[in-house]
């Protein structure tokens, strides 16, 4: 794909490329720089692969302390720096630039602290989401935003992105799970943001980085809140037998006044997708699964489940299935958190992100497959349904280029309809280079420059993740 | 995700097929989360995906290996962990082994390098040798530490480390022949002998022969067979592991036609994985593809044979064990129930320790060739397995169990060690 | 002199001229948190008290947009005729700080004002989906949306909450709201001293009972709630809510976990609503506007240490809210604001604000914690890129 350009290299950084090198080696610790030509390329794209930049050089940190030497030094000489986790972004959040040394936090891993006094955990920004679940779970804790991608994705992404998932629904994204971080600004002065307790002494600065893609500054540490877990949970699957009669029954829900942990959309394709890879026992012969989770002890559970299925019966339910275990209700999830990779096993994808007011649920997704149908593509659709964040995933063969065109364009046409429906260009995967141009779509140029003016008070010189985020006509003058 | 290879490029079917399996990869990097390596070292290059994508730009640009590309194609255990993982169904397995051939085609290792690769692929798939090579290791043990400091010749003190102290006596267990069943019979079935296994630790096999005829079960050990060939299909030696498999499938083959056999039992799951792998590595030689079909789908761990016999339940006997899935066992043949199953079935409280997706860092000649992350993984692993405060370990690869072995006091056996006395053999040695 | 836009074009072209003629502006809504910051002066008054109105309210969808003068009790009316609420509690100031008038939501919002359920549900900026605001160059900007879930862009919506007029003056709020809970309990535990206290919260936080509120309340004013009916002693107090059959359930396993740290006696519905409403106004000590009033919030396990820590060299009351993190305390006489703050710096952090003292008090002591050298730097960026002739509310932050 080529459609999304991406900033011209500085030519003055791209001279330098050795001494840059250099100096980088003496900075730090020999195994944490990577710089050979052949070593760069694995770097050069994320997890969305359909664009490719290579870097100009790779460190890989292991304290703050050496984040903050290179930052300074990238800064001194006007060096781009595009941060990176562990390379999930769906949006090319991470993907490089020719100019651009990447800051990979991959080594800092460390869980510095839990606290389980104050329900807190501190851990350094490599860790991956799960693993803070898992480190905090002997204390009977867990860390609530579950992206899918929970398994690998670094709490610093999710930080960069403001990520979700699909218990969200009950228990927020990011940003309302964030206490506090640790940061180390464009001249790599290190600050702290909030910490243990609620709240900021000044402006919030911490939710303003919650979701920044990288261009305040480089998240090291950071201090989430814990909760405690469940007593018991259970993932029932409702099939119905259209996509309509799904999304309907998701609205009455949450307008019943039940706030279900998730609630979870899949439609036949992506049903027959994820079957495919985790043999959850979703049934085939449905349009639509709804995967509603509750939670709570035996009582509770049983009093919203009699409700849930008493508004799906109105409905006109098909199936409806509880899990019966604990490992069946970890396949369900396995089958539901695998959706997007498993989707590889039959076609490329891109997939949408866009959030619509739930009223606007039915329509979009009709909308969605009439777009598909008219540039000769086929869509997959898995996604969030209690909060409305929708994820079209787009099929195409990444070995044709025209295919590849046109899903590009699907997927544009898809995400304006969700702006127009009174939604947005992204509910949890960020903008980063894929939905850079369409922010005009959403924003006006008043809302737009504003937020660029914001972004200017960290870094004036546009040195962190450049490419990203704000659309390139239109910035205001470094 | 895209590829880039000219269709002359695609017309040799083992570029075709690496093309394929690249096409499937969709970059999601649910891979890293699980891979030892990555884990460890904190470096995409070292991690499934960025192998993944290290190959694939060495293959479309038809490269020769070079010394970054083989670095961290050395570095991979081949624990497969990033296959059980993968959501879209990458066969990392079948990339790697073509990469591993390419480098061993086109690159030039160091001097020591090559010697050390060359000593290993020589001395030990033959019992004979490995056998004579321990008992020199024992002679050269006290030059370990001057070894260790340096560089190039750290594998060799690696390997004096895991030279076991005392050379197990010679066993009769891989004498050829055939053991009868007690009783009807139930089955007749050909049990591997090995390479290095028979020499660390004849038991392994002795117990799964009395354990099986116990049962009524025919095991026939077949004349002139032989190392499976994975130690060296996993350096890339892939004429050398061809003509093992070969050899193989020509003895199994006699039997199957001498006999019948319902099953070709293997005790160490490492080869395992390479023998039911057999179908698809000969896949391309008309003479021997379907032979090698047929070898492959008789292959079975000792407890996935086991588990088909319905083996009746035991009293507890309050032991604690604590099952290490060997990673040739979970990712190379998906086998995670059925030896913990097993254990339970005969009375065994069976502990699962954490993060036991890890490989524990043996991988075959990996603990000699990689020392230094090996000594890492192995440490994690330990620690895991200590934190169950289980009373034995219990595992299904012989490599596991040197590794393991050399770093805790907790005792470690074979899983059917533990099977063959709750069904009424010996107790285990280790155990006395 | 007080302007009062009654629509958003009024609004921003009044900003527009002041920006030009470099009047400054104090930023009102109902003015009944009038007091808060820095004293600060300005030229003008500019209120939102002329912007009103819910504009779209879909309670399926659990979305409402009002104009930011709209009264909260206008708001709070629409939402329980739909047994809707905001989840975060506004706050009431109008006791403590001894004002009149109406609260508005756009002052909610701009106080970033939360209550008793904060530390589980969130602040009020965690229920802000999008704003609409005029910047300081008079330009009107729109910021996030209505759907709960939005990463588009950087996140104004949460750097306008909280800003205390500072940065824009908020036109439009446009909020998440959540069902009213079927019914409420509470779990009153008695007798334990502050650190028992702090200790028996966190047990019960890390039950699976989703305990929505957790104050302790010490003798000096445990007899100041409920008219005086809570049991004697200390009153440590846990809030249940949810389904009838569910908060029955939850409350017979937390009433078994905390009798092993004292006597538990459990109060119902109603008088649940009302108890959590006069911690959330911070009843006992409304109607003394004299006694310096701080807010400190903290680590929950650090508040009564420094709540103890302060009495050895002051004279002061105070009870705890979220789980022990949230400390308002009143100061006998002087504020002792540097005391206090460096207890809390020596307590792992956190920050106290002044929310009231007599006048001269406040002229000398900072009203929010003050912040390190290089994030008061960027707070004063920031500011400058949304006000950059500085005319809305001049000091009443620091840096600002």
């Amino acid at each position: 794909m080529e459609a999304i350009k991406f900033l011209e290299p500085r030519a003055s950084v791209v001279a330098r490329r050795s001494a840059i090198i250099a100096d980088l080696v003496d900075l730090l610790p020999r195994e944490c720089v990577v710089h050979e030509a052949r070593e760069l390329v694995p770097f050069e794209t994320d997890a969305f692969v359909s664009y490719r930049r290579l870097p100009l050089a790779v460190v890989l940190p292991t304290t703050t302390e050496q984040v903050a030497a290179v930052m300074k030094y990238c800064n001194r000489y006007g060096i781009p720096v595009v941060a990176r986790g562990a390379g999930t972004s769906l949006s090319g959040g991470a993907i490089p630039q020719e100019d651009a040394v990447v800051v990979g936090l991959s080594k800092m891993t460390r869980i510095l602290e839990v606290d389980p006094a104050n329900r807190t955990a501190t851990v350094q920004a490599g860790v991956t989401n799960l693993s803070i679940s898992d480190a905090v779970s002997p204390e009977g804790f867990f860390y609530a935003p579950d992206p899918s991608s929970q398994l690998a994705c670094t709490i610093g992404g999710n930080i960069g992105m403001n990520s979700g998932g699909a218990h969200c629904l009950k228990y927020g994204v990011t940003t309302n799970n964030l206490l506090g971080v640790r940061m180390v600004l464009v001249d790599g002065t290190v600050i702290d943001l909030g910490g243990k307790h609620l709240d900021s002494a000044g402006y919030d600065l911490l939710g303003l980085v919650c979701g920044s893609e990288g261009q305040l500054g480089l998240v090291t540490e950071a201090t989430v809140r814990l909760i405690a877990k469940p007593e018991g949970a259970r993932p029932v699957l409702f099939g119905f037998d259209s996509s309509d009669a799904a999304g309907a029954c998701v609205a009455d829900i949450i307008g019943s006044g039940i706030i279900p942990v998730a609630i979870e959309f899949m439609d036949k394709p992506a049903i027959e997708i994820c079957e495919a890879f985790a043999h959850a026992g979703y049934p085939l012969d449905v349009a639509a699964l709804l995967i509603v989770e509750v939670e709570g002890s035996e009582a509770e559970m049983e009093a919203m489940l009699k409700e849930i299925v008493a508004i799906a019966g109105r409905h006109g339910v098909r199936t409806v299935r509880e899990s019966q275990s604990a490992t069946e209700a970890a396949l369900i999830w396995k089958g539901r958190k695998s959706a997007f990779g498993a989707t590889g096993r039959i076609a490329d994808y891109i997939c949408m992100d866009g959030t619509v007011p739930l009223g606007k649920l039915s329509y979009v997704l009709e909308k969605t497959s009439e777009i598909v149908e008219r540039y000769g593509l086929r869509v997959a659709n898995v996604f969030h349904a209690g909060d409305g964040n929708m994820h079209p995933l787009i099929l195409f063969n990444a070995n044709d280029p025209e295919d590849a065109a046109r899903a590009e364009e699907a997927g544009n046409e898809i995400l304006k309809l969700c702006v127009e429906a009174g939604g947005c260009l992204t509910g949890e995967h960020g903008v980063g280079i894929e939905k850079r141009d369409l922010m005009r779509h959403q924003y006006s140029d008043v809302d737009l420059n504003q937020q660029m003016a914001v972004r200017a008070a960290f870094d004036s010189e546009w040195l962190l993740n450049p490419s990203k985020v704000f659309p390139l006509e239109g910035r205001p003058a470094a | 995700m895209q590829t880039n290879f000219t269709a002359e490029q695609l017309a040799d079917p083992h570029v075709a097929e690496s093309e394929k399996i690249l096409r499937r990869c969709v970059h999601c990097g649910f891979c890293t989360a699980t891979c030892p390596t990555y884990v460890t070292l904190g470096n995409e290059l070292d991690s499934p995906r960025g192998r993944i994508y290290l190959i694939k730009d060495m293959l479309e640009n038809g490269r020769a290996a070079d010394a970054e590309v083989v670095t961290h194609i050395d570095r991979c255990l081949s624990c497969l962990a990033c296959v059980t993982t993968c959501p879209s169904g990458v066969n990392y397995m079948h990339l790697v082994d073509h990469a591993r051939v390419h480098i061993e085609k086109t690159y030039r290792r160091p001097p020591m390098d090559r010697l050390i690769r060359q000593v290993l692929a020589t001395v030990l798939p033959y019992p004979g040798r490995f056998r004579l090579a321990l008992g020199l290791a024992r002679l050269g043990r006290p030059l370990a530490p001057l070894l260790r400091r340096v560089a190039p010749l750290k594998p060799l003190a690696a390997m004096l480390d895991l030279a076991p102290q005392a050379r197990p006596k010679p066993s009769t267990s891989a004498r050829p022949g055939s053991r009868g069943s007690e009783g009807e019979r139930r089955g007749r079935v050909a049990i591997l002998s090995g390479c290095a296994q028979p020499v660390l630790d004849p038991g392994i096999n002795e117990a799964t022969i009395r354990l099986l005829t116990r049962l009524g079960v025919e095991v026939v050990v077949p004349q002139g067979e032989g190392c499976c060939g994975a130690l060296v299909h996993h350096m890339g030696k892939e004429d050398q592991a061809l003509a093992f498999a070969r050899s193989n499938i020509d003895v199994w083959i006699r039997e199957i036609e001498a006999g019948g056999l319902d099953a070709i039992i293997i005790t160490a799951s490492g080869c395992g994985t390479t023998i039911k792998d057999y179908g698809h590595m000969l896949r391309l030689d008309p003479a021997y593809a379907d032979k090698a079909a047929k070898v492959s789908a008789l292959a079975k761990d000792v407890s996935e044979y086991l588990s088909a016999l319905e083996l009746p339940e035991v009293e507890s006997r309050g032991l604690a064990v604590a099952y290490h899935s060997a990673c040739s066992m979970q990712h190379g043949q998906k086998i995670t129930m059925a030896p913990k199953v097993l254990l339970r079935k005969a009375g065994f409280t069976v502990r699962e320790p954490a993060e036991g997706h890890l490989c524990c860092g043996s991988a075959g000649t990996y603990n000699i060739m990689q020392p230094e992350i090996s000594a890492q993984l192995k440490t994690r692993k330990v620690k895991n397995i200590e934190a169950t405060r289980a009373d034995v370990i219990a595992t299904g690869n012989i490599g596991c169990m040197t590794q393991i072995g050399t770093a805790t006091a907790i005792p470690i056996v074979h899983t059917v060690e533990l099977l063959d006395w709750a069904y009424g053999g010996p107790k285990p040695a280790k155990l006395a | 002199m007080t302007l009062t836009p009654h629509n958003e074009a009024d609004a921003a072209y009044v900003i527009r001229n002041a920006a030009a003629g470099g009047t400054t502006l104090a930023i009102v809504g109902g003015n009944t948190r009038s007091g808060f910051g820095n004293a600060f002066a300005c030229h003008d008054t500019l209120s939102s008290s002329g912007l009103t109105g819910i504009v779209d309210y879909e309670p399926a969808e659990m979305v409402m947009t009002a104009k930011a003068g709209t009264p909260v009790a206008e708001i709070e009316a629409a939402l329980s005729a739909n047994r809707q609420m905001m989840a975060f509690e506004p706050m009431d100031h109008r006791g403590i700080m001894g004002t009149t008038g109406e609260p508005t939501i756009g002052g909610v919002f701009a106080a970033n004002a939360s209550g008793p359920r904060r530390f589980v549900a969130g602040a009020a900026r965690d229920s802000l989906l999008g704003i609409r605001f005029v910047n300081g160059k008079g330009e009107i900007v729109r910021a996030g949306g209505r759907v709960m879930k939005n990463v588009t862009g950087l996140d104004l919506v949460k750097l306008l909450a909280g800003s205390q007029g500072t940065l824009g003056f908020l036109i439009e709020v446009t909020f998440r709201v959540l069902p009213v809970p079927q019914t409420v309990e509470t779990i009153v535990i008695s007798g334990l001293d502050d650190a028992v206290a702090t200790q028996a919260m966190a047990v019960a936080m890390a039950m699976p009972v989703e305990v929505s509120g957790a104050a302790h309340l010490p003798q000096t004013v445990r007899g100041r709630f409920l008219s005086g009916r809570l049991p004697d002693g200390e009153a440590t107090v846990l809030r249940l809510e949810g389904l009838e059959a569910s908060v029955s359930v939850r409350a017979e396993k937390l009433t078994a976990a905390m009798a092993v740290f004292g006597e538990v006696s459990r109060f119902g519905a109603e008088d649940s609503r009302h108890l959590w409403q006069q911690i959330r106004d911070v009843a006992p000590y409304a109607g003394t506007p004299q006694k310096p009033l701080w807010r400190v919030s903290v680590a929950p396990s650090a508040g009564h240490q420094l709540v103890a820590a302060l009495r050895l060299e002051a004279g002061i009351d105070a009870f705890f809210d979220w789980q022990g993190g949230l400390v308002w305390m009143r100061m006998e006489a002087d504020p002792e604001a540097e005391l206090l703050r460096r207890y809390i710096k020596a307590l792992g952090g956190g920050h106290a604000t002044l929310l009231r003292a007599p006048e001269q008090a406040r002229a000398v002591t900072p009203a929010f914690q003050p912040q390190a050298d290089a994030v008061a730097a960027l707070s004063a960026r920031v500011k400058q890129k949304l006000d950059p002739a500085g005319i809305f509310n001049p000091g009443k932050m620091a840096g600002a």
